[in-house]
């Protein structure tokens, strides 16, 4: 985040010269390096950020963002890093539930993909996630059971479910989870709270399997 | 962006179908919304699914009033629960700096003397996509515009019914819509008095001779004739005479240009902003379309103009990249508000590439400027319409 890129490539930052015709062309030369620059260094930011740490924004930006409106909107957006940072502080303002990590690594991410230079038309941010597969998925399964604790599933719930399923577990854009059938089905639960499904985000990412063996206990005690 | 029908179709099921899910929409509600808007919504561009934003592609431009399932859908939270604007209980108060308080509903307000009038209705940030440096927000193109024939009540009639007390200098709108999280403000407006007693601006319950879709914000929605559709609140609920400007986001934050021209790219600070208000002089080509091939020989170009609150003077053409312009001729009688059809007659001969550009002036002489002046929230574009046509022989 402290990265100071030179965006002012694109604006009123430059100074008058004083002897015109010689100034004019190095101001201009600065000018183009600068947007070079400009648009290279974000391209090595999106370098710099881990496959995981794409994949747990992209996560992120569904689970939190998406709760007030798609992510089609954040998608077509072309932003330097400055409008970036008021957009995403707005929007923590207004009540997207992310910690200040969270919020560091979901802007990395918009200021190396939505930049002034990037290309026109780019994949949706779920197409993105769905083709970044992770390297190992440790699925369900492999960590043996885990003993979710109910009072620590509380908080956790409420920061990451509850703006979709609703206080208390009962329903809103997301269904009903207080007495939910599928809380008796563990691999659908953990098959659907892992990888998603539909407008249901994928948390493998943002998660712990002991967070969603916490939230999972809380949830069976509704 | 443009989607396949079916494509978007599945789109606004899903937009819809969280709304369903939140329980802000009842099944059937939503059905009907669907099919109140399914049949042609089909041609518009989405630009976000939910809440739905979507443009009208500019070939619709070729007809006088743009169709209620074609019209441009801005949305800031969607809208508002069934429960919330069912007729039989929805009801309209007026309250503030007011002699008396009233609460009327929908056949009481249908009793104030009818008006009908023709009105351009646009998003300020129609044309954000075209603004560079890049701003934030929905990047509409060109067709979050569109010209409808509106009925309803002076909003005059009721304030005079109600009483305006003489400290009285804004009016502020409150719709029914909420969003997602009460964390986020509430899309609250106010219009400067004049603005509210002048005769021609209108609460509106028909939209093109029907009652007001759901997506336009029936029962009622505010029109002021002239001025970019913020002013135009959806799903009226609330108005409130004021002394002063309405406080919070949406009216001291967002939809505000800086006064005089600042610098592009630079930031708010220094510049003092105003609200947006007034349309600025603007026309669009509905026909060719962007890319097409053409014959040799005589090619129709048509379009529309409008001019807010004043008459088009003249639409100019380019069919040489802007090199020279030849005046297009203004179709049927001016009316004010409405926009204005135009048509020129292009003789293309030489074979190639071209760009056919557009430009109105208004009666007071403004024109289109090349490029509108650069704005922090990409508001007011109305730089030349500018299309690319090849010529092949
Ligand atoms: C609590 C609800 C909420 C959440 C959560 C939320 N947004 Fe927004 N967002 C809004 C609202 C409201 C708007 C403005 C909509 C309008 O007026 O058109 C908006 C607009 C935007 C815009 C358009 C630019 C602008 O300033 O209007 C972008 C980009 C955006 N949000 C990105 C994000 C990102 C990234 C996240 C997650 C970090 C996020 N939003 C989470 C409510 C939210
Ligand atoms: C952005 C909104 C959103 C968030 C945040 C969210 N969900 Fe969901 N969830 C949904 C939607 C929508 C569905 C329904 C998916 C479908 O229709 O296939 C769903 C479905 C589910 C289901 C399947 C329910 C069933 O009846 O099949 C489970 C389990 C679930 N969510 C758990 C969670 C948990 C646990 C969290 C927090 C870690 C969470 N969800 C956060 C939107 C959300």
């Amino acid at each position: 985040m402290e990265r100071v890129g030179p965006t002012d490539g694109y604006g009123g930052g430059m100074s008058m010269p004083r002897r015109v015709s010689r100034f004019v062309f190095a101001a201009l030369l600065s000018l183009t390096l600068s947007l070079a620059v400009f648009t290279a260094a974000q391209e090595e930011d999106r370098a710099s950020l881990s496959p995981a740490e794409s994949r747990k924004a992209a996560t992120l930006i569904m689970a939190r963002c998406a709760v007030c409106h798609t992510t089609d909107l954040i998608s077509q957006q072309r932003l330097p890093e400055d409008r970036w940072i008021v957009t995403v502080e707005k929007m923590v303002h207004w009540g997207a539930e992310l910690s200040k990590e969270e919020a560091a690594v979901v802007l990395r991410y918009l200021v190396a993909r939505n930049h002034p230079g990037a290309a026109a038309e780019l994949p949706t941010i779920e197409q993105e996630l769905a083709m970044s597969q992770p390297a190992s998925d440790p699925g369900a399964a492999g960590d043996g059971p885990l003993t979710g604790l109910s009072a620590r599933g509380a908080g956790l719930y409420a920061r990451n479910c509850q703006a979709c399923h609703g206080e208390g577990a009962t329903g809103g854009v997301g269904p009903k989870l207080a007495r939910n059938m599928i809380l008796k089905n563990e691999g659908a639960f953990w098959e659907t709270v892992l990888h998603g499904r539909g407008p249901m985000p994928a948390w493998g990412a943002a998660l712990s399997h002991q967070d969603i063996a916490d939230i999972h206990a809380w949830l069976a005690a509704r | 962006m443009a989607v396949t029908r079916r494509a978007l179709f599945a789109r606004v099921l899903q937009g819809i179908g969280m709304a369903v899910a939140a329980g802000r929409l009842d099944r059937a509600s939503a059905a009907n919304q669907v099919e109140a808007t399914g049949q042609a919504i089909g041609p518009l561009t989405v630009r976000v699914s939910r809440p739905f934003d979507a443009e009208t592609p500019v070939r619709e431009f070729t007809s006088a009033l743009t169709p209620n399932e074609r019209f441009f859908v801005r949305s800031h939270f969607g809208p508002p629960s069934a429960e919330a604007v069912q007729p039989e209980t929805w009801r309209l108060t007026v309250k503030g700096l007011v002699k008396g308080e009233l609460t009327l509903s929908l056949p009481e307000l249908k009793k104030f003397e009818p008006l009908t009038l023709t009105a351009v209705l646009q998003c300020s940030g129609n044309g954000r996509a075209h603004h560079r440096p890049q701003v934030p927000g929905v990047q509409w193109e060109r067709g979050a515009v569109g010209n409808a024939q509106w009925t309803g009540l002076r909003l005059r009639d009721l304030l005079q019914q109600a009483g305006i007390k003489p400290q009285a200098v804004h009016v502020q709108f409150q719709g029914a819509d909420r969003p997602a999280l009460p964390t986020v403000p509430l899309f609250t407006r106010s219009i400067p008095i004049h603005k509210a007693l002048h005769p021609d601006t209108l609460l509106a319950y028909e939209m093109n001779g029907r009652p007001l879709p759901l997506l336009h914000g029936a029962p009622l929605r505010v029109i002021t004739p002239g001025w970019m559709a913020e002013s135009c609140m959806k799903w009226l609920t609330e108005i409130t005479v004021r002394a002063d400007e309405t406080p919070g986001y949406y009216m001291q934050q967002a939809y505000r240009i800086p006064e005089t021209s600042i610098q592009p790219g630079s930031g708010l600070p220094g510049s003092v902003m105003v609200p947006v208000e007034q349309m600025p002089v603007k026309s669009l080509i509905a026909a060719p379309a962007e890319g097409d091939v053409l014959k040799p020989g005589p090619v129709t170009v048509q379009g529309v103009a409008w001019a807010g609150e004043s008459p088009v003077a003249r639409v100019e053409v380019s069919c040489d990249d802007g090199k020279t312009w030849e005046p297009a001729r203004l179709l049927g009688e001016e009316q004010p508000y409405a926009w204005r059809q135009w048509q020129y007659l292009w003789s293309a001969r030489h074979v190639g590439p071209t760009a056919i550009l557009c430009r109105a002036t208004d009666a007071q002489g403004v024109q289109q400027p090349e490029k509108s002046p650069w704005n922090p929230g990409g508001f007011l574009w109305s730089g030349w319409d500018r299309l690319t046509v090849t010529v092949a022989a």
